[in-house]
């Protein structure tokens, strides 16, 4: 019975082979020729198996950004770039102003002491052509229509301070304000792609604080949930969110958002529901669950066909002992809404 | 900076010169951190402690003996900042102990996780928790960083028959939890608070 103790005690030394080679064909003589220890020795390997299902788990980057500043050896921020092309066109006008400006002066300069005469006649305005491109300095507040944006976001830039600015609600125009190397204000219409891809961006820039995502979140509901706003970039970058994001409380308003989306934006609906349905499988807040139940009810309820799979995952969780009732008992009710609207 | 043993790392710390401080811890920064995060079962404490340990290891890299490993070192620093923020947390009130310690760490929230996975994890997380802090630390040390019963002695301060104890009264706790009685059949999945 001692050698049987003392060959428990060595075990977690045998599974790490810490033993030594005598000690070790002893210990599996003794284990070969015990059933208790036999049963001991099964029961310890499969626990020492098990332990290896933990995952591990890649520190955050900010932590060493801390740490290396706290040293004094802070690396400087690669990604602090402007991160908007300004469209050719641009360039080429700019060019083209520079060339006619200088035509027009040398021609003036050659022609200035000859006394132009011109007809009389009055004068009259038939057309203003307001100012596009303000000049800047470097030190103001940059103020851009999104439509002189190139909507291709280069690199992963920094985007702090973000603010919404709906001046005026009924001008159908917007504005998001942000400091990347200075302050900017990017306005214009919610369809413009530019505007689109800026607050898909800025929903997704998990590095980013969760305040900021979870503000932008309310505001593209709040401004896509509009009819004629809708747009199938903003839907899939909420579904991306739903999927990804590390905070339970921004995937919670990604599902709401996108039970307020999706009967809008019938384009992205496989998406939508893929997205959807995974996070009401494996979602561990059961909050996150209980919105994608009711993101994908609303979706059935408003003819928007759901495909067995979707069905099946609502019945499983309708009926899992395990899940929360909420969870349950809103599966259910998608059931039976389906039920009505599609009777099998 | 990659070619360098670590010895020869710190040797250059220990001269003043703190450009090593990246390398040193892209080496051992996810070591630290998970033994931070089972131990402690807070990924916000996690992150503190490996930002404190690694400022520590700089400025009192004179510490350091050059001929001794420099993972032994990392983790006798963090081990004892675990056990200092255990120490704090149980001066706490119970309901912010709570708090903290039902944080979901971040590999909880992962979608790549499949449902039984995350079951799985969960079970051995709070397996883990049901161990004595030194009962954790040593298998933790043992299972997930592979050191020696001679090294897990050093670092947690006692003597290596202790480290033995330790690690075989875990295994006997976690094998309960995980595991259960073989020769009753299914893994006792409710033998945890």
């Amino acid at each position: 019975m001692s050698d049987c103790i003392a060959m428990r005690e060595s075990m977690p030394l045998l599974l790490t082979e810490s033993l030594d080679p005598a000690s070790r064909e002893a210990a599996h003589t003794h284990i070969e020729s015990c059933a208790a220890c036999s049963d001991e020795w099964a029961g310890v390997r499969e626990t020492w198996r098990l332990l290896d299902e933990m995952p591990r788990v890649e520190p955050p980057a900010r932590v060493k950004a801390k740490f290396l500043a706290e040293i004094g050896q802070g690396e400087v921020a690669q990604t602090n770039i402007v991160p908007f092309r300004r469209r050719p066109a641009f360039k080429w006008l700019a060019q083209a102003a520079a060339v006619v400006i200088i035509a027009g002066g040398s021609y003036f300069a050659g022609h200035r002491d000859q006394r132009i005469v011109l007809p009389s006649q009055e004068a009259r305005i038939s057309n203003v052509i307001p100012v596009s491109a303000p000049i800047y300095s470097l030190a103001e507040t940059r103020t851009l229509s999104s439509k002189t944006m190139s909507p291709n976001i280069e690199g992963r830039p920094d985007i702090e301070n973000v603010q919404f600015i709906d001046a005026d609600p009924s001008d159908g125009s917007i504005s998001l304000g942000f400091d990347i190397t200075q302050h900017m204000t990017v306005s214009g219409a919610p369809t413009d792609k530019s505007m689109v891809r800026l607050l898909s961006y800025v929903m997704q820039s998990e590095d980013r604080v969760s305040p900021s995502r979870s503000r932008t979140i309310d505001w593209v509901r709040d401004t896509y949930s509009k009819s004629g706003n809708a747009d199938p970039e903003i839907a899939q970058a909420l579904a991306k969110v739903l999927r990804n994001d590390q905070h339970e409380g921004v995937r919670i308003k990604a599902a709401d958002t996108l039970n307020s989306l999706a009967p809008r934006v019938p384009v992205t609906a496989e998406a939508t529901r893929d997205a959807l349905i995974e996070a009401l499988k494996s979602d561990p807040n059961p909050a996150v669950r209980l919105k994608a139940v009711e993101a994908l009810a609303r979706m059935a309820s408003s003819g928007q066909q759901l495909d067995p799979a979707s069905i099946d995952m609502l019945r499983q969780k309708a009926s899992q002992n395990d899940e929360n009732l909420y969870v349950r008992v809103k599966a259910a009710e998608a059931l039976s809404t389906l039920s009505k609207i599609r009777p099998e | 900076m990659k070619h360098l043993s670590d010895q020869e790392l710190m040797r250059i710390v220990q001269a003043g010169d703190f450009s090593p401080a990246s390398e040193i811890y892209d080496r051992y920064s996810g070591r630290i951190y998970n033994f931070a995060l089972r131990f402690l079962k807070n990924a916000e404490a996690a992150e503190d402690a490996t930002q404190e340990v690694f400022v520590k290891m700089m400025r009192h890299a004179n510490q350091f003996q050059g001929d001794a490993k420099l993972s032994t070192w990392l983790f006798s620093i963090t081990a004892n900042w675990c056990r200092d923020y255990l120490r704090k947390s149980d001066n706490k009130a119970k309901e912010a102990e709570d708090v903290l310690i039902n944080l979901p760490a971040p590999s909880e929230l992962s979608p790549d996780r499949t449902l039984e996975q995350r079951e799985n994890e969960d079970l051995i997380r709070r397996a883990l928790q049901a161990l004595t802090p030194e009962q954790r630390e040593a298998i933790l040390l043992s299972r997930y960083q592979g050191l020696s019963y001679a090294e897990i002695a050093q670092i947690s301060g006692c003597s290596e028959g202790a480290v033995k104890t330790r690690v075989f009264r875990a295994m006997e706790t976690l094998k309960k939890a995980l595991v259960g009685d073989l020769r009753g059949g299914d893994r006792c999945l409710t033998a945890l608070p």
